[in-house]
């Protein structure tokens, strides 16, 4: 398959691996004043190397092109740099989808930058994914994320433990009813600043929060000494959590330190609040960044039809749709469910309808 | 046998029992206790051993009987059961069947060809296809079985053929296996005939399972089989259940049932060796086949599909079930392949199978239809002129459009190809489209429209000719003959109205859609058109939107295709509806329709009549917004993702300008470019226009938390007026306050409640139509459906589900989900569901391949099966597989690493070359040069990659039959990889040259300085068993290096160092291409040949190895050395251990020789008296001796006869003695006793 472009970058990756089909990625910014793979991108070539064996990688000299034929997946012990330019998060996301297909269940320790404003954190991912996952059959004590440095953006330096337990097939899912939201949760860390500064957070985000429901409880976490990472700053990460189950999450990192103005943390943490409002108001079993993780083990189930109510599409999401249409030929209905006129649950969502591929994990061994 | 009626038992009226009762029933306690109470004793527990047996007992019975539970995937119409008739040859296959064919359907077969598909009962139907004795076939057919039935010739018994099918069934999945016993006649002796009949039956079971069926057809008659025989193992075949097995149901698959080339005669002409295009037809079966997948076709290789579309069932099942039997214009019956049921229709041709002797005579009495024919032939090439002529009014009372009009905004057309079609006779354009972009089906439409048009008349006329053809054909034939040209004509009949009920409705569709597009013109339709202007980038995507809806168009022509995306959103759209008056002053087609059709869409459409209609009416310009809006909303959603490549958010598309609130502007999307090199991150930024500071923002959502308010079925308080409702009345104790179940009150509520909720739903109608698509009647159905279900989960879950099980709860959950699965799709128009499901297994199906080598085309022989397997995801790539491998025990020899082989895996036969290993107890994975006897053993091979746990097996050649049992092997896939980890044993021997304490300078065993740094802390070990290691390398000589032991080394040790050599496993993966080899020849696929073969072909002989030949044995005589003693030591030893050597006597010296002595004569006279006188009385003396000795024998024989006489009186006496004192002491002790007593 060819695409043009390093838009979706991961997600064709991803998918070759998963589908066993290659996948040639031309004019990648080949208009750009810097041709050609970024750093990042290739430390992600790096890593997928490094949970598959087999894997054919050539990228020519400007590193305009690369041709990617996947190899097996087998998992198990990996340690991995990660490139400063993207948070681990952008690395864990990956993971995550390839995660349960691997050989030998993958215990990855990723290092680098763990939080930044672009990417999603190890601690959203771990409050609203993990949960995801085990709603697909992917559970057991395996299955964790542990955040054992903290780095943040510029400097990095954290460190995350990502382990994920082996699957031969995924069950099917009917997530159609979120349910009502019964408690927030949240994490307010600072590392290299004042402690004070997560209390801060912590009072801003619950006075807007208050107006919904009493339940909310923030925790604080401020590391230091060698936990800490290179660079100065702090952050929210915020969790509604229904009564079926689902979770519904969202975060803010102040600006990396020398790029762009300081935030100050009581704005930070409104911020949060909001935006967690917002993920409310999208509403659906997954939140927004975790759908395309929701939509792939659901195109990787077994034969059966899977339903999962989503949010509005976004546009990642839209891509990765047209990116699993393209590799393992799945179309899903959607089909768009509106608010009632006197219900205020939100804005519009969307009910995605899917027959599995039938897909099973070749990588794992029997004996 | 007749059962006797038996008396009934009288009750007794009077006497003593007849009392008893009496007395109990006046006392009226506890008539019918409880035994358990009654008589506890009886029920108790006596041993809790046995009772804790007898529980795990029930238990172990009960959770045998337990299968893992599936998910029942059976779609709605199965595809036809695949019967398999093997045999070896001359058994009876073809015969039989003709019997069953004729048997269910009246009609013979002259010729089996291919498969044969007939219609058996009301909800089944069979494809027959036969084996022939190719190992190839055999191993195709197997895989794709769901039964096979097993012919065998009684008269000969079994043959290898048998047991080979019966362990390729084996090996890949089990499907039912029936046997028949044939040529039963040729035993004259009855006695002979039944123990040939136990014999094989039981032989079967053995092979089969005990019980398996095994028919007898014991005759023929006028070379058929037994009427009745052959009713009765169709009755058997018809209700036969099957199981589902494990690689059918993973995989999609068509047992091809037709082929056509498709390629352009042109490029035919130029290189008759070109690759070929082919369509090949057939039923789905297996699980959804998704368009543009890859295929394996056994026996020819891996190729991807171009395109698969559904057509019309050829052999439909019978519409109505009301009858009891099937009629006999339902008995239908379809094998292209062997040339009956001749009329086809596919999409875009109808083919007619003339046989040329009919065709002449044909032509001279149906002259005007064959002329019209004629004439079509002739008018074909104009058609472009045609349709530049015809004109379309898109609205009633709008001037009509002409073709360039439209043609304006299309900026390319489908090239033209033609084709000539030998069956039809009759030229076939096929459009091929460059660069298909949506744009072009505009125009193409009008000329599909019209082309249709046309094609339809001919159609008919052509059904008729075929008809009447038949007839023809079949007069000379008798009453079967007769009954089968009204199969024939039946078969016509049926197919014209299938062609009428599937069809039109694509027809009407489009010209729906022509007509509609304009009106309702919605954006989308917009933004495709905009998108032919659009850079070259975009085209590429296009092609690959363009795959989506040439997988449901099927055929080349895609006037169809681009408009599908419409087509999606009108299943949903009222204009169908609105338009569809128009339209049938439009388009006079439309009038064509038939009642039942208009039906069904009106019913799939119904909630939106009714809204089309007031729009219509222009009532309620309410419904017309809500319209609107729907249709922006979901066909958007879809198209945004799926169709044009919009990039913007939704909310952009939402908030496109509309003009006369009709009409969207479209502007040009942003340039590609910069999208192409977006950053990649999954964060969904905030929609910037909702403000979560305002009050109705924060209001918008207040419902999502528990504080919030609830629906109506789940809130608090109507839950608790259900609970009144459920339970009714009640009082409380404590405080003595009854409550009352309000079911008036509530019934008026809920009057009250849903006529709330019917204003409700209407609005919701209007506005949310999309959801609600109920009218109100339904709501109140549903409600009350959804609160007595409630209700009835309610009471479940308080009495039921005690003992619900784990397994229960499983076997539900995958209930549940295979009623999801039939009832999600169910509703949807076929076109929009395959693109969802794929295609399901049931539907026929056209399937296109391109580049199929030509010799496909050339050698096709309908004799040997076209299966067409689908590869699942990566299933098409390469790799290692490690698998466990067995020898087949009946094949004679033992199979050696690195001779190729033939294995059969998943649907694929391919020679490979494997090494054999076995793993030892460290995981280490030894080589192995041979298969064990009887043993696993793994083997690893270069091969396609297929999931684990699939079964293989192997053979060593498929051309010919060599060996006596040709299944080599069988075995299963363990482990799928790209890298392998075999090694072998390697010993590097070198010699100490220097030798200092337990150090050592060894040499011989590397010849480089790099060798040895690899190998500096490996182990070493001398012959003695001294070990050691290695520690450096030595500059000088090379390859030398430096080692400590030990133990000190002698000169005369050799020192070794083991170690493991990774061996490489060979890259061979060679399809066999069977299916290619030329007509007659295809079961001679040869292959790599094994090393010994080709030695054997060639002529060529190893030399031996020297050492090994034989030699004249010379032995030499052993010489052994002298004892030497030293001479201190001799001195030292004891006399007695000194060593007697004597002095080898000399020659005695003359003074020490003594004097030889003379006897006198009288001398000698008195000695030889004194000799004899001796001699005497040595003889007396021994004489004497023996005398003595034999009287003293004699004396002791005597003594012990005398001895034994003693002893027995002694014993005797001794007996009396002893029973005397024995009894004197018990009169003694009775005495002693009897005194006590006395004194006491």
């Amino acid at each position: 398959m060819e695409f043009e472009g390093c838009s979706c970058f991961r997600q064709r990756l991803v998918l070759s691996t998963l589908s066993g089909k290659r996948v040639k990625i031309r004019n990648i910014r080949s208009k750009d004043d810097n041709p050609g793979l970024r750093d990042f991108e290739a430390s992600f070539i790096r890593l997928l190397d490094k949970v598959t064996n087999g894997t054919r990688i050539e990228i020519n000299q400007t590193g305009t092109v690369l041709f990617y034929q996947p190899g097996l997946l087998t998992g198990g012990a990996v340690e991995h740099e990660c490139h400063a330019q993207r948070a681990v998060g952008y690395y864990l996301e990956a993971l995550l989808m390839l995660g349960p297909f691997m050989k030998t269940p993958l215990r990855a320790v990723l290092k680098g930058v763990t939080n930044d404003p672009s990417d999603p954190s190890p601690d959203l991912l771990k409050i609203t994914a993990i949960p995801l996952m085990k709603t697909f059959g992917i559970d057991g004590d395996g299955l964790e994320i542990k955040v054992v440095k903290r780095g943040v953006a510029p400097g990095g330096g954290g460190e995350v433990h990502f382990s994920c337990p082996v699957r031969r097939s995924i069950k099917p899912v009917h997530l159609t009813d979120p349910g009502k939201i019964k408690r927030i949760r949240g994490t307010a860390f600072s590392v290299r600043v004042s402690p004070q500064m997560a209390n801060r957070i912590v009072d801003s985000a619950r006075s807007v929060l208050n107006t919904f429901i009493p339940d909310i409880y923030i925790y604080t976490d401020h590391m230091k000494g060698q936990s800490s990472g290179n660079s100065p700053g702090f952050g929210l990460t915020l969790v509604a959590e229904t009564l079926n189950g689902t979770f519904l999450g969202s975060e803010v990192v102040s600006t990396p330190q020398g790029q762009g103005d300081p935030v100050l943390p009581e704005d930070l943490g409104r911020n949060c609040a909001k935006l967690l409002l917002e993920e409310i108001y999208r509403g659906g079993c997954v939140d927004s960044t975790n759908q395309s993780l929701a939509l792939l083990y659901m195109t990787l189930g077994q034969q059966d039809v899977s339903k999962t109510l989503l949010g509005p599409l976004s546009p990642y999401t839209m891509e990765f749709l047209r990116h699993i249409r393209d590799f393992f030929q799945i179309m899903f209905k959607m089909d768009a469910q509106k608010p009632g006129e006197d219900e205020c649950r939100g804005g519009e969502k969307v009910l995605v309808t899917c027959v599995g591929a039938g897909y099973s994990n070749i990588s794992k061994t029997i004996k | 046998m007749e059962k006797k009626e038996q008396k009934r038992h009288q009750h007794k009226h009077s006497g003593p029992k007849a009392q008893k009762k009496n007395r109990k029933k006046e006392h009226g306690t506890e008539p019918e206790q409880d035994e358990r109470k009654r008589n506890p004793r009886a029920f108790g527990v006596k041993s809790a051993v046995r009772m804790a047996k007898t529980f795990h007992r029930a238990q172990d019975i009960k959770t045998k009987k337990h299968h893992i539970p599936l998910v029942d995937r059976t779609p709605l119409e199965p595809p036809p059961i695949v019967i398999v008739v093997m045999g070896p040859p001359k058994v009876g296959k073809s015969t039989l069947i003709r019997c069953l064919i004729k048997n269910f359907t009246r009609q013979k077969l002259s010729d089996i060809c291919g498969p044969v598909t007939i219609v058996s009962g009301k909800k089944r139907r069979l494809t027959f296809i036969e084996c022939n004795n190719d190992i190839n076939t055999m191993i195709d057919l197997a895989k794709v079985a769901d039964l096979v039935l097993m012919l065998i010739d009684a008269s000969f018994g079994f043959e290898m053929e048998t047991f080979e099918f019966l362990n390729i069934c084996q090996v890949h999945g089990f499907p039912r296996i029936m046997g028949v016993l044939t040529h039963l006649d040729t035993f004259k002796d009855n006695k002979r005939l039944r123990k040939t009949k136990k014999r094989l039956k039981h032989r079967f079971w053995t092979e089969v399972f005990q019980g398996a069926k095994l028919f007898y057809l014991s005759g023929m008659v006028y070379g058929e089989y037994q009427i009745q025989e052959v009713k009765n193992l169709g009755r058997f075949i018809s209700v036969m259940k099957f199981r589902p097995l494990v690689w059918q149901t993973s995989h999609p698959y068509v047992l091809a049932d037709r082929m056509e080339d498709l390629t352009d005669p042109e490029a035919i002409r130029l290189n008759p060796k070109c690759d070929r295009t082919v369509s090949l037809y057939g039923y789905l079966r297996g699980t959804f086949l998704k368009n543009k997948c890859q295929v394996h076709i056994p026996g020819v290789g891996d190729f991807s599909v171009a395109d698969v579309s559904f057509l019309p069932d050829p052999c439909p099942l019978p519409e109505a079930i009301k009858k009891r039997a099937l009629n006999v214009k339902e008995r239908l019956l379809y094998a292209p392949m062997a040339g009956v049921g001749g009329l086809v229709y596919d999409k875009d041709a109808v083919y007619i199978d003339m046989p040329c002797g009919h065709a002449n005579k044909q032509q001279e009495e149906v002259r005007p239809t064959t002329e019209l024919v004629q004439s079509l032939i002739g008018t074909q090439a104009t058609l472009d002129v045609k349709m530049a002529a015809s004109k379309v009014s898109l609205f009633t009372g709008t001037a009509a459009l002409t073709p360039e009009e439209v043609q304006e905004n299309g900026k390319q057309n489908p090239m033209e190809s033609l084709e000539w079609d030998e069956k039809a006779q009759r030229e076939r354009r096929r459009a091929v489209f460059a660069d298909q972009d949506e744009e072009d089906d505009d125009d193409e439409d009008d000329e599909e429209m019209s082309d249709e048009e046309e094609e339809e008349e001919e159609e008919g006329e052509e059904e008729e000719e075929e008809g009447e053809e038949e007839e023809e054909g079949e007069e000379d034939e008798e009453e079967e003959g007769e009954e089968n040209g009204e199969g024939v004509a039946t078969l016509t009949k049926e197919d014209k109205t299938a062609m009428e009920a599937t069809a039109p409705p694509v027809k009407k569709q489009k010209v729906e859609e022509r007509a509609e597009m304009p009106v309702f013109a919605d954006s989308d339709d917009e933004l495709e058109k905009s998108e032919g202007e659009e850079t070259e980038d975009d085209e590429s995507d296009d092609e690959m939107e363009e795959g989506k809806p040439v997988k449901k168009s099927s055929g080349p022509d895609s006037g169809l295709c681009s408009e599908e995306d419409d087509d999606d959103d009108d299943d949903d759209d009222e204009d169908d509806d609105n338009e569809e008056d128009g339209d049938e002053i439009v388009n006079s087609k439309m009038s064509s329709k038939h009642p039942e059709e208009k039906e069904t869409e009106d019913a799939e459409m119904g909630y939106e009549t009714a809204g089309a209609l007031q729009w219509k009416e222009g009532l309620a310009e309410k419904a017309t917004e809500a319209y609107l809006r729907q249709q922006r909303a979901v066909p958007n959603l879809r198209k945004q993702v799926y169709g044009t490549v919009a990039e913007e958010g939704e909310e952009d598309s939402n908030d496109e300008e509309e003009l006369g609130g009709l009409f969207k502007v479209s502007r040009p999307e942003k340039s590609k470019k910069v999208r192409a090199d977006a950053m990649d991150c999954s964060r969904f930024h905030p929609d910037s226009s909702h403000d979560w500071d305002q009050e109705e923002m924060l209001a918008s959502i207040r419902d999502c938390f528990v504080t919030g308010k609830w629906e109506e079925d789940k809130d608090a308080a109507t839950l608790l007026k259900e609970d009144d409702d459920l339970y009714g009345d009640f009082e409380d104790l404590e405080t003595g306050e009854v409550h009352k179940s309000k079911a008036g009150n509530k019934d008026q509520a809920e009057g009250g409640n849903d006529d709330e909720k019917n204003d409700g739903g209407d609005d919701d109608e209007e506005e949310e139509a999309p959801q609600v698509k109920f009218d109100d009647a339904e709501i109140q159905k549903n409600k009350r459906l959804e609160k007595k279900r409630r209700l009835k989960e309610r009471f479940n879950t308080q009495y039921d589900d005690g003992d619900a099980t784990y397994f229960d709860d499983l076997k539900e959950e995958m209930q549940k989900q295979a009623e999801l699965n039939k009832q999600e799709f169910e509703d949807m128009d076929d076109e929009v569901r395959v693109q969802y499901e794929g295609f399901r297994p049931g539907m026929y199906v056209r399937v296109e391949i391109p580049a199929l080598p030509c010799e496909f085309v050339t050698n096709f022989d309908p004799h040997y099966p076209i299966i067409l397997g689908g590869l699942g995801a990566s299933e098409g790539n390469v790799g290692y597989l490690q698998m466990r491998l067995k020898k087949h025990r009946w094949h004679h020899r033992i199979l050696k690493t690195r001779d190729p082989l033939i294995l059969s895996l998943g649907w694929r036969r391919f020679q490979t070359i494997p090494l054999y290993y076995i793993e030892d107890h460290n995981g280490r994975h030894r080589l192995l040069k041979y298969t064990p006897e009887h043993m696993h053993c793994g083997a690893t091979i270069w091969g396609p990659i297929t999931p684990q746990g699939t079964g293989f097996l192997a053979v060593q050649t498929v051309g010919g039959i060599k060996a006596s049992f040709r299944i080599a092997a069988t075995g299963v896939v363990l482990d799928l990889d790209k890298s392998v980890s075999i090694v072998k044993k390697l010993k590097l021997i070198g010699y100490p040259y220097k030798i200092f304490k337990n150090t050592c300078f060894i040499q011989g065993m590397f010849n480089t300085v790099l060798e040895v740094a690899k190998f500096e802390g490996a182990s070493v070990r001398t012959v003695s068993g001294i070990k050691g290691q290695i520690k450096k390398a030595l500059r000088t000589p090379v390859g030398a290096l430096r080692a400590t032991f030990e133990d000190r080394l002698l000169m005369s040790d050799i020192v070794f160092l083991r170690s493991w050599y990774p061996v490489s496993v060979p890259k061979l993966y060679n399809p066999v291409t069977s299916l290619l080899m030329p007509v007659g020849q295809k079961d001679t696929w040869g292959g790599m040949r094994t090393l010994g073969q080709l030695k054997y072909d060639l002529g060529i002989r190893n030399k031996p190895n020297q050492d090994s030949l034989y030699k004249p044995v010379v032995r030499q005589v052993r010489h052994f050395n002298a004892l030497h003693i030293p001479k201190e030591l001799q001195k030292a030893l004891p006399f007695k251990s000194k060593s007697k050597q004597m002095q080898a006597k000399g020659k005695t010296p003359r003074d020490l020789q003594r004097p030889a002595v003379i006897r006198e004569p009288h001398e000698k006279k008195v000695a030889a008296l004194i000799q004899a006188l001796s001699s005497v009385y040595s003889y007396k003396n021994k004489k004497a001796k023996a005398e003595q000795n034999t009287k003293h024998k004699e004396f002791l024989k005597q003594k012990e006869k005398e001895d034994a006489e003693r002893q027995k009186r002694l014993k005797e006496e001794r007996k009396k003695t002893f029973r005397a004192m024995g009894q004197k002491e018990k009169k003694k002790l009775k005495s002693s006793l009897k005194g006590a007593s006395k004194d006491n």
